[in-house]
């Protein structure tokens, strides 16, 4: 078992307020701020998670995603959303993005931090339909660009095999 | 006592009930007169390629094991222990020999005979009190294939798929045969929507003037060079028996010159000359038509796009997703969304399309998000009081006296058979709307 940092160790203090910052950007869908966190090589996957024996070895569907995106992708997903015409977003969601369990390690390079966290993200929209959860774990590689750090991978665990979300029109 | 005739005589002329889109009464109806006597998707042969590999697929409440047995037979069985009914298969894929049922012990063959059962001779006295031998998992009443899609049918005298499908198949050919070898599929994905079924068969099927409208921010983008309103309506949409869809007109060029166009390249463009007959060709090479969105009655859509996938040049490249609107209830659909690709594709081909799927359709697309809250937003409106007083006009493309507003194409403008015509229109729809009524009435 790799040990985690200690929780006062400056890093990991680092990257928890990365964590908690970005939720907060992501609650408010400012979403321009957000690609700016991401580096250039971002690789951020969603696996879809399938149910299979304990002996399985696997259990996620072999070769497809939700999301497996590149900085391309997100950042026309984020245009997207700039448009006048994305009606899934129009009126906007409300979301809170909650991470907790987070625990930092280090790594062989001390530019890049390793970092878990768990996620909850609770979405409403308009008045009558029920609000939608979505669960997940999420492991991260933080770098150091500068003076600030930024996400370069994001891998998102979701706790569920049938999503219970009309769509993915939000990022975790 | 069922629903009134002028139910189904307004959905025939074109005028749909908006509660038809979130009613209990009809849905238990859908249960008993349409999804217990149609061929309903379950999912394709290539998911379980190896000896012994599964997947478990409902059809409606109804669990079965695919399974590829030992000697190579792909198999539906009913996912039910005939001891006391526990589900011998938990898991959602895999491989195995043999299913085991969790509850008192008895094991199936992977091909579903019943193999052991735990102190035979003491309980039962052995094979005269239970013969075992002659036992198996119930298999599923009708089980048939096309092109590898694997497909059930509730009634035991069903007709036969290839029947069942007639001329579509002409259609079905363009997704799932574009090579000897045929297509393989990854995922689905799955997600609720709390959205009626038929809404998204009905928009898969026809809906070519949602496009420019609903899939605006997908143009402002630039992802996607084709949805312009202008563009949209030179398209045809065509209806061949159990099925129809939507096709996009292409720029000047032959068979070649328009494969290349939407994305193909060359070493696919040659085999898919190999299979795909002279009149499919020609609807591409001759008529100028490429096939895009289509729904197969009652429930399985099929799209074929060709965004932009990369930030580094303005190539397009297609992708293909088959798609399972699988009804929950009557306000509520599980979407199964597979990402198909030709299984003799170059792999790098296979992964720059796997993208094009992810960025356009499936739990994330960009295009589905605005669909979905359209849909749900229906659905919920339909549940209520008001909505059993509206008829929805979905006479689009139709005149007063039934006459159609654009004539259809002669056989020698669109090669394809069935009835096809260019224009914003609702005749599929129509089409898919007139055969639920069919069913139900």
């Amino acid at each position: 078992m790799r040990k985690p940092l200690p929780f006062n160790d400056i890093r990991h203090l680092a990257a928890h307020q990365f964590l908690v910052d970005e939720a907060y950007l992501l609650d408010a869908q400012a979403y321009e701020p957000w690609l700016d966190t991401l580096t250039d090589d971002i690789r951020y996957v969603m696996p879809v998670r399938v149910t299979t024996a304990r002996g399985a070895g696997f259990d996620n569907s072999p070769g497809m995603a939700h999301f497996d995106e590149d900085k391309y992708s997100l950042t026309q997903r984020v245009a997207r959303f700039a448009t006048e015409h994305a009606w899934t977003e129009d009126p906007p969601s409300r979301l809170r993005h909650f991470i907790t369990n987070v625990r930092t390690f280090a790594t062989d390079d001390d530019t890049q931090l390793e970092v878990e966290s768990a996620e909850l993200l609770f979405r409403s929209r308009g008045d009558v339909n029920e609000s939608a959860l979505v669960s997940c774990g999420r492991e991260d590689l933080l770098r150091r660009c500068g003076d600030r750090w930024k996400l370069a991978r994001r891998h998102i665990i979701t706790d569920e095999a049938v999503l219970r979300m009309q769509n993915l029109a939000v990022f975790l | 006592m069922g629903p009134a005739t002028e139910l189904f005589e307004n959905v025939r002329r074109g005028m749909i009930p908006a509660h038809i889109y979130n009613d209990d009464e009809l849905f238990t109806r859908e249960k008993e007169r349409l999804f217990s006597r149609t061929w309903m998707f379950v999912g394709h042969e290539s998911e379980i390629p190896q000896d012994g590999d599964y997947v478990v697929r409902r059809v409606l409440n109804d669990s079965f094991i695919i399974t590829r047995d030992s000697n190579g037979d792909v198999r539906a069985l009913f996912n039910m222990c005939l001891h006391r009914g526990m589900q011998v298969c938990r898991a959602e894929m895999g491989n195995a020999s043999n299913f085991r049922c969790p509850y008192h012990g008895w094991s199936y063959r992977n091909d579903g005979r019943l193999t052991g059962l735990p102190f035979h001779r003491e309980a039962y006295g052995g094979n005269d009190g239970f013969p075992k031998d002659s036992q198996s998992l119930l298999p599923a009443p009708s089980f048939a294939s096309y092109n590898g899609l694997l497909f059930i049918n509730m009634d035991p005298n069903a007709e036969p798929l290839e029947e069942f499908l007639g001329d579509f198949r002409f259609y079905l050919d363009y997704y799932t045969k574009q090579s000897p070898q045929g297509v393989e599929l990854r995922g689905p994905q799955r997600w609720r929507i709390k959205a009626n079924w038929k809404i998204g068969a009905e928009n898969f099927s026809g809906d070519m003037y949602h496009t420019p409208h609903t899939h605006a921010s997908i143009v402002d983008i630039g992802l996607f060079r084709e949805p312009k309103a202008q563009k949209r309506k030179d398209g045809a949409t065509y209806w061949a028996h159990r099925g129809g869809g939507t096709t996009y007109k292409l720029p000047p060029g032959g068979f070649d010159e328009r494969m290349s166009y939407v994305g193909y390249p060359d070493e696919m463009i040659a085999r898919i000359k190999d299979v795909w007959t002279p009149r499919q060709q020609q609807v591409v090479g001759d008529d100028g038509f490429m096939i895009s969105a289509a729904t197969c009655f009652p429930n399985l859509s099929f799209v074929h796009n060709w965004p932009k996938v990369h930030a580094r040049n303005d190539e397009v490249l297609p992708f293909i997703s088959i798609r399972l609107w699988q009804p929950i209830s009557a306000n509520e659909t599980e979407v199964c969304s597979w990402f198909a690709v030709d299984a003799a594709a170059p792999e790098q081909y296979k992964k720059d399309s796997y993208k094009a799927y992810l960025m356009c359709f499936g739990s994330t697309g960009m295009f589905e998000q605005d669909d979905v809250e359209n849909w749900v937003s229906l659905t919920t409106t339909a549940g209520g009081s008001m909505a059993r007083r509206l008829l929805l006009n979905s006479r689009m493309g139709l005149l007063g006296d039934d006459r159609p507003v654009i004539e259809a194409l002669p056989p020698d403008a669109f090669h394809g058979p069935g009835r096809a015509q260019v224009g914003y229109n609702e005749h599929n729809q129509r089409e898919l709307l007139k055969l639920w009524a069919d069913y139900l009435a």
